[in-house]
């Protein structure tokens, strides 16, 4: 026991003493802010818009839109006649940044419903959409108008239909809207992903450092190969967890003060959009919690077992990044059949997908968040789970304790057959 | 007799192909340096594999400290492989004191220890360093610290000073020798048969997996002295040439201008010789029965072929 904390102790401190630990551990949080944050703050930070608008109608049409947009508060309009050739010259204006952008109105917008904008960015999505709304709704009160209907007894009539959505977790409604838990099982899936490759990787490096440093031979003649591939996996696991839970507690301050960031930057309230298909959830269950941290660990295991044995039956790096190809495809299948899971948590394959050890640490978390699991659905997952890492354990531990002294050519699957049954 | 601190009984280790350690046996007593020679590709280093258990013997036993050997007695042995390394970038003292914990040690009460011994090598000022930030020298230095931090009882070298410069290689020597007359043993091998010669006690000469002599230095030379005769001529050598050629008197003879070295044929009387030659007319400045050198019977039992290493099988039947 004391030799299996030395090395844990070893892997952990080794490992958070490094510069890139930190760098990692800062830069995740600041990666997923700016996946979830930059779009938001692209599409509200387009500012003022100065713009012109070309009057060529007869009716008070174009008065009545310059009029509204500028009153809308986002642009400042100035209404000029439709003279000939005032296109190329306010193109001009365009070009020299003296102007935003000019729109073009005639008398067919209001029978056709179409007029035109130009200007330097037409991309700025809350700007045409800002347009498009004011110009529609003018055109439709014209309309109203022409017809000797009162605009206002329409405006009474209508009404915005809102469809809220709740959804019903385990016979318990959660206040979750439909979008804030695909989102939050999305995270979960990229997160897993990506930490479970990260992490394996790491295992895979620290068992090639002592082999390809020869200290390994000091080692295994120290203590067993099976307490030496235990103390790694745990320092090397409680240095990621670490890290998850700098990045966990960074996440939960984001999205408790994301209001208040968004307003700082200048991002309009509310602006995620309400029907969106990401929305950022208001709050992370704590059982969701539980079962993150669980189903990482045990898929940790899982796979850095794997990526040891991989990295003890090669000579060098290189060999190591081709052998590794096998245990990359498991993670890789578990994180894209998620996606099926996130179209249908309910499907046979879905459920599959949860008792299959190999894809459950990824299907698992993400099924439960979607809101299809129940605990004793989890529990069979993480049962099946640590079967499936006993299993793989024991058989990487024993190509590992072989390999791990080998030098020379890779073995072929019937040397590591051989290698399982006699070690 | 004292119990020996290590016996090999009959091991024998098969890689695919080949046999690389046949039915080896030697037994090492208490307090000694005991040689493990052998040319390139003999089975030293597969040999103190299986004493330090990273082989499994196909055949054969080996015995530690009077119990079945195993990894249990790895915190009484100190282990310097034949591939040296260390984590590379790791600091120094780190390193030691890991490897001590390996061992069984309890880091803080090795601390000191380890900075005495870094002290002792020249290494004081690098204890906070890198590993990696040293010269290779001083990497060896640091490993030979690690194996005998923990004061091992047995010291096994693997080529032990292979890759040291001079003055690096004394203060190694002057270290072993100052542990065996502290009563540890020290298990080394080597193929440079002149440092064998001035350090060790014991030795076991091996070639293609088998033992060919062992014994005490003083004993294996012995049982070939007065099978050797050194001749110096003084000028005149007389009808020396066709003395020499004579079977019946000298099975072998290295001859080198004023010198030659004889083997004497069985049952062959060194006066013989020495009267033939001095009534054929040659003048000598020296006659001498003497022992032959380590070097001398390794080369004469090994064998000019059997210092050409068998192909080394990489793969390993744990």
């Amino acid at each position: 026991m004391h030799k299996i904390f030395a090395v844990v102790r070893r892997e952990f401190v080794e490992r958070v003493r490094k510069r890139s630990f930190w760098i990692m551990a800062i830069l995740g949080p600041v990666f997923f802010a700016a996946v979830f944050l930059l779009p938001i703050l692209l599409s509200g930070a387009s500012g003022h818009k100065h713009i012109v608008l070309v009057d060529r109608t007869s009716s008070g049409f174009g008065t009545a839109v310059a009029k509204t947009l500028d009153s809308a508060g986002h642009f400042t309009v100035e209404r000029l006649a439709g003279r000939a050739g005032i296109e190329d010259s306010l193109r001009d204006l365009v070009g020299r940044k003296e102007l935003d952008g000019f729109l073009l109105l005639t008398d067919s917008a209001l029978e056709t419903g179409t007029a035109e904008y130009r200007a330097s960015n037409v991309s700025a999505l809350e700007d045409i959409a800002q347009l498009r709304e004011i110009l529609g709704r003018l055109a439709v009160e014209g309309r109203l108008t022409r017809l000797g209907v009162d605009p206002g007894l329409v405006a009474k009539a209508q009404v915005h239909f809102r469809l809220t959505t709740q959804k019903i977790t385990r016979g318990k409604t959660t206040g979750e809207s439909a979008g804030q838990s695909f989102s939050l099982a999305y995270f979960m899936s990229v997160t897993l992903y990506i930490a479970l490759l990260l992490y394996g990787v790491q295992v895979m490096g620290s068992v090639m450092e002592e082999k390809t440093s020869k200290i390994v031979e000091v080692l295994a003649s120290s203590l067993r190969p099976f307490q030496l591939l235990m103390g790694k996996l745990l320092g090397v696991g409680a240095a990621s967890l670490l890290q998850f839970v700098i990045w966990g507690a960074a996440g939960r301050l984001m999205l408790s003060q994301r209001m208040a960031l968004m307003a700082k930057m200048g991002g309009g309230a509310g602006s995620g959009g309400e029907g969106g298909l990401f929305q950022v959830p208001q709050h992370i269950p704590s059982s969701t919690l539980v079962i993150f941290i669980l189903f990482f660990l045990g898929g940790y295991f899982l796979y850095s077992a794997m990526f040891a044995a991989v990295a003890a039956m090669s000579g060098t790096e290189q060999e190591a990044r081709q052998s590794q190809a096998p245990v990359t495809m498991l993670i890789m299948i578990a994180f894209f059949s998620s996606f099926a899971i996130l179209a249908n948590p309910e499907s046979n394959l879905a459920v599959a997908l949860t008792l299959i050890p190999f894809t459950a640490p990824i299907a698992t978390p993400v099924r439960w968040a979607a809101g299809s699991l129940n605990w004793t659905e989890v529990v069979a997952s993480l049962a099946l789970l640590i079967v499936g890492i006993v299993v793989v354990t024991w058989v990487a531990s024993r190509i590992y304790r072989v390999g791990i002294l080998m030098t020379g050519k890779r073995p072929s699957v019937a040397e590591l057959v051989r290698w399982v049954r006699t070690a | 007799m004292t119990q020996p601190i290590l016996v090999l009984d009959r091991v024998t280790k098969r890689f695919a192909g080949h046999v690389a350690v046949d039915s080896l046996s030697l037994v090492v007593p208490p307090g000694v340096i005991y040689g493990l020679l052998g040319p390139n590709g003999a089975g030293k280093s597969t040999t103190i594999r299986m004493i330090m258990n990273i082989y499994v013997p196909d055949g054969g036993s080996v015995q530690l400290f009077g119990e079945p050997g195993g990894r249990d007695h790895s915190a009484r042995i100190g282990y310097l492989p034949e591939e040296r390394g260390l984590y590379p970038k790791m600091r120094v003292l780190d390193v030691l004191l890991f490897l001590a914990e390996m061992k069984g040690m309890d880091r803080r009460a090795t601390r000191p220890q380890a900075s005495q011994w870094l002290e002792r090598l020249g290494l004081g000022d690098w204890a906070q360093r890198k590993v990696n930030e040293l010269s290779k020298g001083m990497q060896q230095k640091v490993q030979f610290i690690s194996t005998i931090l923990h004061d091992p009882d047995l010291l096994v070298m693997d080529e032990a000073f292979s890759g040291l410069d001079p003055v690096n290689s004394q203060i190694l020597k002057d270290t072993v020798l100052e542990l065996r007359s502290r009563g540890k043993t020290i298990l080394l091998s080597t193929h440079i048969m002149e440092q064998a010669e001035k350090l060790c006690d014991h030795v076991c000469i091996i070639a293609r997996g088998k033992k060919l002599v062992d014994g005490t230095l003083a004993d294996v030379k012995r049982t070939r002295s007065g099978h050797h005769v050194l001749v110096n001529f003084d000028g005149a050598r007389g009808d020396a040439d066709r003395i020499f050629g004579d079977r019946r008197l000298a099975t072998k003879a290295d001859v080198s201008g004023q010198f030659a070295e004889l083997e004497l044929a069985p049952g062959a009387d060194a006066q013989q010789i020495l009267q033939a030659l001095v009534s054929s007319g040659a003048r000598l400045s020296r006659f001498e029965l003497a022992e032959p050198s380590l070097n001398k019977i390794f080369i004469d039992l090994v064998g000019p072929d059997a210092a050409t290493p068998a192909e080394r099988a990489e793969v390993i039947d744990a």
